[in-house]
């Protein structure tokens, strides 16, 4: 445990001492951490806002305001509903605690534009589409339906990247951006959600 | 060395990723486990009836065979809830042999399911867990006979049924008029055969007769 924190901290202290400036030509990576909030109709499956979920970036940096690669992130939705009698028009009811639980996974091309490169609080707007892989389960009690498709995802997002210290390349990132998530069964349009994230950026390189 | 970068930090986040899910089946209290499930008839009238005769022991099924027919102390409550939630609703209960309106009968169901599960992926990285190396024999590979395994579920179920016995000799047929299933962890626990029985009855207030 005190060698994996050890290992945690020098991490962190040699990504907040780089110093080299411009995205130009490198990669970078994003890793944050997210609050996802369901709407719509993943808001009727789960209500709750969700904490288990994370986003992760590789861009690469055609210039120093754009930048293009693949986003990935993971969003875990879980709700439990008290027990309810559930009637059904064949005359039979079911007593059950009912679970909801769903999972999106959208891995997307995307686009992230730097207003003021150089500025000290770096203003961004970015954009994704692409697959998203969707798991959604329902159990009544213990016992679990589950369906899985592949479907499309878009995500646009606005945010500012704040470097750890003047002219640094690694740095905070805030963001909140609107999932568009299209999900045509069991009467649902969609599995949309807003994300708000906090994560840091850095640079990949040897 | 940049994708090898990029690659494992991937593999890292969706590792991350996938073990940051909740488990909905971990999530369950003890008394949230069980599922009831009660069917009606269609157009079956309980206010025609005012009596119902109550088997004072339980069928036991498994896998559609008759094992026997006993009265354990999960039986035994059992079946005296279902009589009192039969009587709280104005049925009056009378003797096996004595004429009476409604028949039911108390079942517990066992049914096995039966899989086969292979282990070549274990087996296949053999080598990964324990290097020839260690046995004094590196560079050699490991022969794997490819072995199965067999594993058997059973899951158990209780079932209240009723039974149409006024209008036997009508409908030519004895006639199931309505059943209440009960499934779920914690289903033949003792102490819970009252909870279950009541939760069978609370969710059908329409058994019931002036």
């Amino acid at each position: 445990m005190k060698k994996s924190l050890k290992n945690i901290f020098t991490a962190l202290v040699t990504i907040m001492s780089l110093t080299a400036s411009a995205q130009e030509g490198e990669f970078r990576m994003t890793i944050s951490w997210n609050a996802a909030v369901p709407i719509g109709d993943l808001k009727e499956l789960t209500g709750n806002t969700t904490l288990r979920s994370t986003d992760v970036s590789v861009l690469y940096g055609i210039n120093n305001k754009i930048a293009v690669g693949l986003w990935g992130s993971y969003a875990d939705f879980y709700e439990k509903f008290p027990r309810a009698v559930y009637h059904s028009n064949d005359g039979s009811d079911v007593s059950a605690v009912l679970t909801n639980s769903v999972q999106l996974i959208p891995v997307m091309a995307s686009v992230r534009y730097h207003f003021s490169p150089q500025a000290r609080i770096q203003p961004y707007a970015a954009a994704g589409v692409g697959g998203n892989i969707v798991i959604y389960k329902q159990y009544i009690g213990e016992y679990p339906s589950s369906d899985s498709k592949l479907g499309f995802a878009a995500r646009p997002e606005l945010g500012v990247y704040i470097p750890f210290k003047k002219d640094g390349e690694a740095g905070l990132n805030f963001g909140v951006n609107y999932t568009y998530s299209p999900y045509n069964r069991f009467d649902l349009g969609s599995l949309n959600y807003i994300g708000i994230k906090l994560g840091i950026g850095f640079p990949m390189r040897d | 060395m940049k994708w090898k970068i990029i690659s494992s930090s991937l593999l890292f986040a969706a590792m991350l990723a996938t073990g940051c899910s909740k488990d909905p089946a971990r999530q369950l209290e003890n008394d949230e486990n069980g599922v009831y499930i009660t069917n009606r008839a269609p157009g079956a009238e309980f206010s025609q009836y005012n009596s119902f005769v109550l088997a004072d022991s339980v069928v036991v099924l498994e896998n559609n065979q008759l094992v026997e027919k006993v009265r354990t102390d999960f039986d035994a409550r059992f079946i005296n809830t279902v009589a009192s939630q039969m009587e709280s609703r104005g049925f009056v209960r009378v003797s096996h042999g004595a004429e009476a309106d409604l028949g039911i009968t108390v079942s517990r169901i066992y049914n096995d399911y039966t899989g086969i599960v292979n282990y070549n992926d274990y087996w296949g990285y053999y080598g990964g867990y324990w290097d020839p190396w260690y046995w004094g024999y590196p560079g050699y590979n490991y022969g794997y006979p490819g072995f199965y395994g067999v594993y058997t579920i059973t899951d158990g179920a209780v079932t209240v049924d009723m039974i149409d016995l006024k209008n036997a000799d009508a409908n030519g047929q004895l006639r199931l008029i309505w059943n209440g299933l009960v499934r779920g962890s914690g289903t033949f626990n003792t102490s819970r055969a009252e909870a279950h029985a009541t939760a069978l009855f609370q969710q059908s207030p329409y058994i019931s007769t002036p």
